[in-house]
């Protein structure tokens, strides 16, 4: 497998994907279950158009496979295993006092360090955590022990994709680094754009329900489909993923940082909008442990704050703008 | 032609003819001189050929890809060489002219309305048929030769710069709804014909209501089939979402790039500044990809239809997000300060607020995703 897959290639990739994670709701066991299909070499011939059909197809289903750490262990040029993980959004800070993004203090000066972002549950089976590390030359990579960022108890508001926040202070020498050829920007690029599928897949899940129990609900004698307030917020809803999802496919053919940060953010935006609208028209229904919206709407919550947040990435893009004083084209016919 | 080899071509004219081909007044300049560059700069184009391409020979075009007619107008949106309003009304009604007009009478008219010497407008609002346009009662009765039409139509931008009109009118009974309406291209100076210009909130006379008392249309002015003018305007409304928004969103991609250039002169990073433009940039690159989409369907011969609406909606948002964006990022400019380059943003601040009520409200627009693109069933 290399380079362009055709749209009917990834059309049965996704479906067949989509079938394992359904398959397998435990994480561990959908992870192995999509590198049994060859998810593996899928990311390595095909990395965002694999991303695409892999993420598309975890917002559909539901499904917690903890695939973004293949992404990003992927962009930072390492080999991905199940059994890898990654410390996301974060890098390692040398210094406990002043814990902020980009510090660019070398691996090896302080000790301990402070370990400070998030992981997904695959830590609880990996055995490795690779974490970038910033530095004057550019972004580093370290390996650790897993399991000096297991938690007892996973927290979160998405138990089942247990993401985690970890702050943890290690010595210097649990630390190793690794050899690698990718860089952060590129793993924060990658990270964004599988997000933006997910996001997108997923908002398209919520819209369908939405759209079907308007039209099955009857109340004053019609069905509440029937009523403008409800058309016009599953209108609003649509409006929103398809320029998402327009977006992220102009990523696909032509990715760079600033547009995957926009497709981020829109696809986050359409994710929460159409979950709120969503909320509306299930009313009652939808507030309930039974329907499984509130699923997807912990997860689009989480997805949404992972690598920026559709509310916060604006502000950062907005400043690299005013920064450069013009506005790039970006689109292209 | 291929469109990167048309582009290069074309950016290397308009920068040669820089000078010959920016506006002569300051600032937005009164309609009239609007209207005469705006037919200079259509003049220059089709005598250089660009004007030509994206056209088929039948109306003395070039042939090519309608991507080519997309690039031209983004190129001169990016350059803010001409208002692009009189330059929309060509792309919403030639190509549906040339699809359902006799091929003689759009070989001897449309010529002219491309090379900027001649302007169409569009008579379809009626005080009683808005939004509602299927209810229209502009009548047109069958006489020796063609039509006799009476009735009045309101909002019909730029007729009095106007030699022809495409006419929507009703043929079938007063209640035939969409089955019986029927269109026409009719010639302004026809007798019968009278107007009178409207004000708008931004100070102009965009529009005019518009008197037709027994005007005849000959036979061969007939678009489309009889009673089936419908159809006609069905057609209509998909191109005014395709090539004009590629145009509009390269004027409103010129107008953010200018508002940044303000703000970064002034050296303002604030966070408030940023979260605006970067939410502005978002509405308008979500925008453009979706439209970017809608113009290689339309190159590739795929029928556009009522998905424009999304087109229509994500426009419509990022235009008046960024006008509003204006107006918070630099306070008074739109409501105090004197001078031609605040006079442009406030005539853009105010002019955004018509867009989400031309080419169909923001309202029906919602209405038609609702049922027709998640086929909802009918409204209560
Ligand atoms: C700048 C400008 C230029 C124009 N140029 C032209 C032109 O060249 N030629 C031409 O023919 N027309 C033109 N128009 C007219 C334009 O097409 C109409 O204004 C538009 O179709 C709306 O009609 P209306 O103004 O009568 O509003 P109405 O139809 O009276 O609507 C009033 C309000 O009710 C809402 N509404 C109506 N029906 C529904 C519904 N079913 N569901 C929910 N809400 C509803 C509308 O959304 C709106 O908010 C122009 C308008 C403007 C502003």
């Amino acid at each position: 497998m290399s380079g362009f897959i055709e749209p009917e290639d990834a059309g049965l990739l996704a479906s067949s994907f989509a079938a394992a994670m359904l398959d397998a709701p435990d994480p561990g066991e959908a992870d192995q279950a999509l590198y049994d299909l060859g998810w593996a070499d899928l990311l390595a011939a095909s990395p965002a158009q694999g991303a695409a059909i892999a993420f598309g197809a975890l917002g559909a289903t539901g499904s917690a496979a903890t695939l973004l750490d293949d992404v990003v262990v992927h962009a930072l040029g390492v080999p991905v295993s199940p059994s890898t993980c990654v410390l996301f959004d974060a890098t390692l800070y040398t210094n406990p006092a002043a814990p902020q993004p980009g510090d660019p203090r070398s691996l090896m000066e302080d000790n301990p360090f402070v370990v400070n972002g998030l992981v997904s549950s695959r830590v609880e089976r990996a055995t490795t955590v690779l974490i970038a590390v910033d530095e004057f030359e550019g972004t580093a990579v370290a390996a650790m022990d897993a399991g000096l960022l297991r938690e007892p108890e996973p927290t979160g508001i998405d138990p089942a994709h247990a993401y985690r926040h970890v702050s943890v202070r290690i010595p210097t020498d649990a630390v190793t680094p690794v050899n690698a050829e990718g860089n952060w920007e590129d793993a924060v690029t990658a990270a964004r754009m599988a997000l933006s599928y997910q996001l997108t897949g997923g908002a398209r899940w919520i819209l369908t329900e939405a759209r079907q129990h308007a039209i099955d609900r009857v109340q004053f004698g019609r069905p509440v489909a029937s009523f403008q307030a409800m058309r016009h917020k599953l209108a609003e809803s649509l409006v929103l993923i398809e320029g998402a999802e327009s977006l992220g496919a102009t990523c696909l053919r032509d990715p760079d940082p600033m547009k995957a940060a926009l497709a981020k953010s829109l696809a986050g935006k359409a994710a929460l909008t159409t979950a709120n609208h969503a909320q509306q028209v299930l009313a009652g229904m939808g507030f309930t442990a039974e329907h499984r919206l509130h699923l997807w709407l912990k997860r689009m919550l989480v997805l949404d704050a992972l690598y920026g947040s559709y509310k916060s990435l604006p502000t950062e893009i907005g400043r690299d703008l005013l920064i450069y004083g013009t506005v790039p084209r970006l689109i292209q016919l | 032609m291929d469109p990167e080899t048309f582009r290069r071509d074309l950016t290397a004219w308009l920068d040669a003819n820089a000078d010959e081909l920016t506006p002569p007044y300051e600032g937005a300049g009164s309609m009239d001189e609007q209207m005469a560059h705006y037919s200079h700069v259509k003049r220059s184009l089709y005598d250089a050929g660009f004007g030509r391409y994206g056209w088929p020979e039948s109306v003395d075009g070039l042939g090519g890809s309608p991507l080519l007619r997309a690039i031209v107008g983004e190129e001169i949106n990016l350059r803010g060489l001409c208002d692009p309003n009189p330059w929309t009304m060509i792309e919403v009604l030639v190509p549906t002219v040339i699809e359902f007009a006799r091929t003689e009478v759009a070989a001897a008219l449309v010529p002219p309305f491309l090379r900027g010497d001649e302007m169409w407008c569009q008579g379809f609002s009626e005080p009683d048929a808005g939004s509602d346009l299927a209810s229209l009662s502009c009548r047109a009765d069958k006489t020796d030769g063609g039509w006799l039409v009476s009735g009045q139509k309101i909002w019909t931008s730029f007729i009095q710069y106007a030699q022809r009109c495409v006419l929507l009118t009703r043929t079938g009974e007063p209640n035939s709804a969409h089955r019986g309406i029927t269109a026409l291209l009719v010639d302004v100076d026809s007798p019968g014909i009278t107007y009178s210009p409207i004000e708008t909130m931004h100070g102009r006379l965009d529009f005019a209501e518009v008197h037709y008392d027994e005007v005849f249309v000959p036979t061969e002015r007939l678009i489309g089939e009889e009673n089936g003018g419908w159809q006609v305007a069905m057609d209509i409304l998909p191109y005014e979402r395709s090539t004009t928004f590629w145009h509009r969103g390269a004027l409103l991609h010129r107008r953010l790039s200018d508002l940044v250039a303000q703000l970064s002169d002034s050296g303002d990073l604030s966070d408030t500044s940023a979260k605006a433009i970067g939410e502005v940039f978002l509405s308008l690159v979500a925008f453009r990809s979706r439209s970017r989409d809608t113009q290689y369907r339309l190159a590739r011969g795929q029928q556009l239809g009522v998905e424009t609406s999304i087109d229509k909606i994500l426009i419509t948002s990022a235009e008046q997000q960024l006008f509003e964006a204006v107006r918070d990022l630099l306070p008074g400019v739109v409501e105090f300060d004197g001078g031609d380059h605040a006079a442009m943003w406030r005539t853009d601040y105010l002019y955004s607020r018509a867009a989400s009520i031309y080419g169909g409200t923001a309202e029906i627009q919602r209405n038609i995703v609702a049922r027709r693109l998640l086929d909802l069933g009918p409204e209560s």
